[in-house]
């Protein structure tokens, strides 16, 4: 008997006592993850297994649930991270394609673990351990030329642009999901193929032109003074043309048009030395390729008196177009070319690192540096499972983001028309982060479609089972939002009670209500904490928002405020100044607080049950609050079956801010931003 | 004595091997970090010539000088891991005299002043730290102040010239 | 002879300060736990990125224990054991814990990540704000000690320990040793929330053993600098003096380890600043107040 993931090599003398180590010390990584897990009910901080937060140091993978379609991909990727020997623990998962068949599919419980154990220690090494192939793992190789990085072809060849030799760079096979998790992207170091050279106009050149003696870089074409020391410009008196195509352009910020590069041999005259745009040294009588980079070596304009070694050939490349138009190859500098003064002492050829970056986009921060696009999750530590946010980074700095859900967008119906009891479980498992409200919100529109009203009790206790998962989803955020910050007494503990809350009667919470709302005093009281989230994630009030991040404002909207069953319970809304994160840990803190008082005063939790609707028609709308915020549907019955659903989330509303919370964030802080949202990607239906 | 030149020939050796490596690789951190290294074995050396507290001290400042400058020459270059196949050396003819000029300017220095009579017998370890302090307190202090004085006011002109270009960007 | 002591009681030390750890990262307290692990680690595969930078994917973890053990060798657990008693004590310390720096750089750049690379510059500028804190209670140290000698500085203390004696120098040098050891809440290279691990994210099996070995011999180096600058060394009553040594580093170290779990990771940003505007002004005045009591009260 051996694990799927075995790792290769026979099973004998040291090897056993390697195995048995593994089986008593399991570190696990969680699929999707612990904040999915825990509101399934399951307690992996019980389980003595370890939680870590990257598969590189996992060697059991534990699924939690089914996986949805959108994450399948990133779970090979996932599983194909962890090194071997790994396992496989499934958890109600049903089939995991693409990963291979579970080692053990069991509950998490002492015999479970043991099961675990047993098959680890039996089967960590094997003989023929096989390959793990999925189609996401595939790694295509394309082809891009490094000054235009637009370029990009299946085969090997030049550039159709420059005729430069086209650069091989990875990519992952087309169609699959993103190397999402933790999949440390491989191919996003720094390499010519990343760093595309988007062309650089240096085109200060053309006669005339001023220039500081202190500062070459500085071009002008009217006499004035240096912006950098004052001086007075001095008139050029040589002026060269050369061509060092060095741009420094990327392909991720050369927003700007590429100069026409059609045609650029035609206009050079003189006497017909070609030279190559980036290697200003190559000189040759003839037309040709650049020995040195392959690139079409290009006319020079006129041959100075320099002699072999600067060329001085026209790179040809309007790119970022300083000062002119380029697309009309006006006369100045020759067709876009790089042309600069010279001045005495400086070498012709230096390359300016400020003159070739100062029309790019900057960073707050002002520096200017090469942007890697790094992806986040979907099964990232700290971030709403499911999610995929992939950071522009500029440094450490988020330049530009975008965030999708792997996971939502499920279709409401799984058919022309479904019976009422199966539309309300299906509501209620696609949102595995806040069933019972969901639940609660597909009874209530289904009951306003009939014509139903519940009684009294019922509308008490269904009440209250929102409010309890309202206590819980926000102690699974203040858990998550622990994890992400290093806060790991908070992580622990939060998990823990909302483990205890979550299913517990009026009694039970009355038990833990102390417990919870010491933890919430102690947490905003951490140190560290208010100089943590103050004035991070700060949403003005234009800006469409839902549920606590809209209360956390100074205003807001609650869809509990109208609601009669709560008012007779006292519910009034929480709001709190400010808008930024450390005012939206302090609502939910309240909101937990408020929700303990309701359940109290309701004296009773009753998971709602679905309408007995006989065979009606018609047409009802609800809204409920969940713990993220307002969510609303709209149902439309025919002979007591639902036909048609329409749902509004506050995910939806909330996930657009995503972009506005992290720019121009530093990484640590984009990543709170996020973070304090509460996004479940179930919820996004865009 | 044969035993401390033997050192002192592999450290020096290793320095000067170390300062080539800076120009044969292609990767930024290589270069900076070759760069680092043979500072290390110059520190190495100083430690060899029983100048206890002047090789911790290069030993020390190296490795954080030559990593701050590692971070600046991966900003500024395209290409900082050298993955790339591409010629990135520029200024040749310019580099060969300088470096040739140096060369010959160190080897100058190195045989034509009176460097003074070997000393056959070094002072001990705390007696050298001692002697530093007194001489950083006393004949050299006008020297080292100045420096000191000269670097804070290279680091706030430096800074200053940092912020500008930010400060007209909000204009 | 003494080197081997040392070596010995820096491995039994290690063990240690890895069950606590685990207890205070994980929550359960396993005496056998650190050696299960290691063993599962020798184990598993050690997975290579692809287009590393394999030199300094290597040398990375290496340099980072080598760095570490050079720092101890100048830690005096009792009189007359310790690896080396040099006269620039306090400054080697300082110059082979430098090499934590380069070393988490190699590391974070050489497998070719993303999340290491950033994780390893990220160490670059938690170097810039805690380095000043380190050497600048060192300075305050050494002037009452009137040697960098790590023996006469405990010697120094045999009246008063420097914990009394200089306060503010004992704080600020905690924080920045912290800070040095990127122990949570300065864990900014390896925050799991952020960078899933960091410079520790692509190393695997027997390599991540050696980074995680050197990681916990750095901060018993550094909780044992902090017991022989602040804490009077070996110095105590009753108990003999290797004894002291332990009780102490191990004390420090566990405090260093379990502080973080209590708070959230500090920004980047912020403690650049709280190091520059505030730790440097309290540190330049540590070493005016140590040296006036100096002048005027000579304990």
């Amino acid at each position: 008997m051996t694990i799927a993931g075995a790792r290769e090599g026979a099973m004998y003398g040291i090897r056993r006592a390697v195995a048995a180590a593994m089986a008593r010390d399991l570190t696990a990584f969680v699929l999707p993850g612990p904040s999915v897990a825990r509101s399934m009910g399951i307690d992996l901080a019980n389980a003595h297994l370890r939680v870590v937060g990257t598969p590189r140091h996992a060697d059991v993978l534990i699924v939690v649930g089914p996986i949805p379609d959108g994450l399948r991909d990133a779970a090979a990727v996932t599983y194909a991270q962890m090194p071997r020997p790994r396992a496989i623990l499934a958890l109600g998962a049903g089939d995991i394609a693409p990963l291979p068949d579970a080692d053990v599919s069991a509950p998490l419980t002492r015999a479970g673990l043991a099961d675990l154990r047993r098959v680890i220690a039996a089967g960590a090494f094997r003989a023929d351990s096989g390959e793990f192939n999925a189609p996401a793992l595939e790694v295509r190789v394309e082809y891009t030329c490094p000054m235009h990085p637009e370029i990009v072809r299946d085969a090997p060849g030049d550039c159709p642009k420059c005729g430069m030799t086209l650069v091989p760079r990875e990519t992952a096979s087309d169609g699959h999901g993103g190397h999402g998790g933790h999949d440390m992207p491989r191919e996003d170091r720094p390499n010519p193929a990343d760093h595309a050279h988007a062309g650089h106009a240096h085109d200060a050149g053309g006669s005339g032109a001023y220039t500081c003696p202190m500062h070459p870089e500085v071009i002008s074409y009217a006499p004035g003074k240096c912006p950098k020391c004052g001086m007075n410009l001095a008139k050029a008196e040589e002026v060269e043309s050369h061509g060092h195509g060095h741009g420094h352009g990327h392909a991720s910020h050369a927003p700007s048009a590429h100069g026409d590069h059609a045609g650029h041999d035609d206009k050079a005259g003189g006497s017909g030395a070609y030279s190559c745009p980036m290697h200003p040294e190559v000189i040759s009588d003839a037309p040709g390729k650049c020995p040195k980079c392959g690139m079409n070596l290009v006319k020079a304009e006129e041959v100075e008196s320099h002699g072999p070694g600067h060329g001085h050939g026209h790179g040809g490349h309007g790119g970022h177009g300083k000062q002119q138009d380029h697309s009309g190859h006006d006369g100045h500098a020759g067709h876009g070319g790089h042309s600069k003064a010279t001045i005495d002492g400086i070498e012709p050829h230096f390359m300016s690192m400020v003159e070739m970056t100062k029309d790019q986009p900057r960073s707050s921060d002002g520096l200017q540096m090469d942007w890697i696009k790094v992806p986040f999750g979907p099964f990232f530590p700290g971030l709403p499972a499911g999610l995929r946010l992939t950071l522009t980074l500029d440094g450490d700095t988020v330049a530009a983001s975008d965030a999708t859900s792997l996971v939502g967008a499920t279709d409401l119906m799984d058919g022309p028309q479904m019976r009422v009891a199966d539309f309300v479980e299906r509501l209620a498992t696609m949102m595995p982060l806040s069933s019972v409200s969901y639940r609660a919100l597909a009874c209530a529109a289904i009951e306003v479609a009939a014509g139903v009203e519940p009684d009294h009790d019922a509308r008490r206790g269904r009440a209250a089972a929102v409010e309890r998962e309202r206590i819980a989803s926000h102690l699974n955020w203040l858990a998550e939002f622990g994890l992400q910050s290093g806060f790991l007494w908070l992580a622990a503990r939060a998990g823990a009670l909302q483990l205890a809350v979550q299913g517990a009667d009026v009694a039970g919470i009355a038990t833990q209500a102390g417990a919870i709302r010491r933890l919430s005093r102690r947490v905003q009281a951490a140190p560290l904490m208010r100089m943590r989230l103050r004035r991070i994630a700060r949403i003005g009030n234009d800006a469409p928002a839902s549920g606590p991040v809209d209360r956390a404002r100074g205003g807001g909207s609650d869809a509990r405020t109208g609601d009669p069953t709560l008012k007779d319970l006292g519910f009034e809304m929480r709001v709190r100044n400010g808008g930024d994160a450390l005012a939206r840990l302090r609502l939910r803190c309240d909101e937990i607080a408020q929700s303990l008082d309701l359940i109290a005063a309701a004296g009773m939790i009753a998971v709602p049950q679905v309408p007995d609707v006989d065979r009606v028609s018609g047409e009802g709308e609800a809204r409920i609050e969940t713990p993220r915020g307002t969510a609303s549907l709209r149902v439309k019955l025919a002979n007591g079956k639902v036909v048609e659903a329409d749902l509004d989330t506050p995910t939806d509303v909330n996930i657009a801010l995503v972009e506005t919370v992290t720019a121009q964030q530093e990484l640590g802080d984009a990543l709170s931003a996020v973070a304090s949202l509460d996004l479940s990607p179930w919820e996004v239906r865009g | 004595m044969t035993v401390q030149m033997i050192f002192l020939a592999f450290f020096g050796g290793a320095a000067v091997w170390f300062g080539v490596v800076v120009f044969r690789t292609h990767s930024m951190v290589r270069s900076a970090l070759a760069l680092l290294f043979s500072q290390t074995a110059i520190g190495a050396m100083f430690l060899v010539m029983q100048a206890e507290f002047l090789g911790v001290l290069q030993i020390m400042m190296m490795a954080t000088e030559m990593s701050v400058m590692a971070i600046f020459m991966v900003m500024f270059m395209m290409d900082p891991g050298g993955m790339g196949k591409m010629d990135m050396t520029h200024q040749k003819r310019l580099s060969l005299w300088a470096g040739g000029i140096g060369l010959l300017a160190a080897l100058l220095l190195v045989w034509l002043p009176d460097w003074g009579p070997v000393a056959l017998s070094v002072p001990g370890a705390h007696e050298q730290a001692a002697d530093l302090g007194r001489e950083l307190l006393g004949r050299s202090m006008f020297i080292f102040q100045s420096a000191g004085l000269t670097i804070l006011t290279a680091m706030v002109a430096a800074t200053m010239v940092a912020i500008v270009p930010n400060a007209e960007q909000s204009k | 002879m003494s080197i081997l002591v040392v070596l010995l009681s820096l491995a039994a030390g290690a063990y240690a300060l890895a069950v606590i750890e685990r207890w205070a990262v994980h929550g359960h307290l396993s005496l056998t736990g650190p050696a299960w692990a290691a063993l599962a680690l020798m184990g598993r595969e050690s997975l290579l990125a692809r287009k590393s930078d394999r030199l300094f994917f290597e040398l990375g973890p290496v340099l980072l224990l080598v760095a570490g053990l050079m720092a101890v060798a100048v830690i005096p657990l009792a009189p007359g054991l310790i690896i080396t008693d040099l006269a620039t004590g306090a400054l080697f310390l300082n110059a082979a814990l430098a090499y934590v720096l380069v070393a988490l750089i190699m590391a974070g750049w050489g497998p070719n990540g993303a999340y290491a690379m950033i994780a390893g510059w990220r160490f670059l500028g938690q170097f810039i704000a805690y380095a000043m804190l380190i050497v600048m209670p060192i300075t305050a140290v050494a002037m009452r000690a009137e040697s960098l000698s790590t023996v006469e500085i405990v010697a120094s203390q045999a009246q008063l320990w420097n914990v009394l004696y200089q306060p503010m120098g004992f704080v600020l040098f905690v924080v920045a040793a912290m800070g040095l050891a990127w122990l949570p809440p300065l864990d900014l290279p390896d925050a799991t929330g952020e960078l899933a691990g960091g410079v520790e994210a692509e190393y695997t099996g027997v390599r991540l053993a050696v980074l995680r070995l050197a990681r916990m011999v750095i901060i018993l180096a550094l909780a044992g600098a902090t017991v022989t600058f602040y804490l009077g060394g070996w110095l105590g009553p009753w108990l003999p003096a290797w004894a002291w040594s332990a009780i102490k580093i191990l004390a420090v170290a566990a405090a260093m380890l379990s502080v973080g779990r209590y708070m959230p990771r500090i920004r980047e940003a912020r403690y650049l600043a709280l190091s520059w505007k505030l730790g440097i002004s309290l540190a330049l005045a540590n070493i005016f107040v140590v040296g006036v009591i100096a002048l005027v009260v000579p304990i």
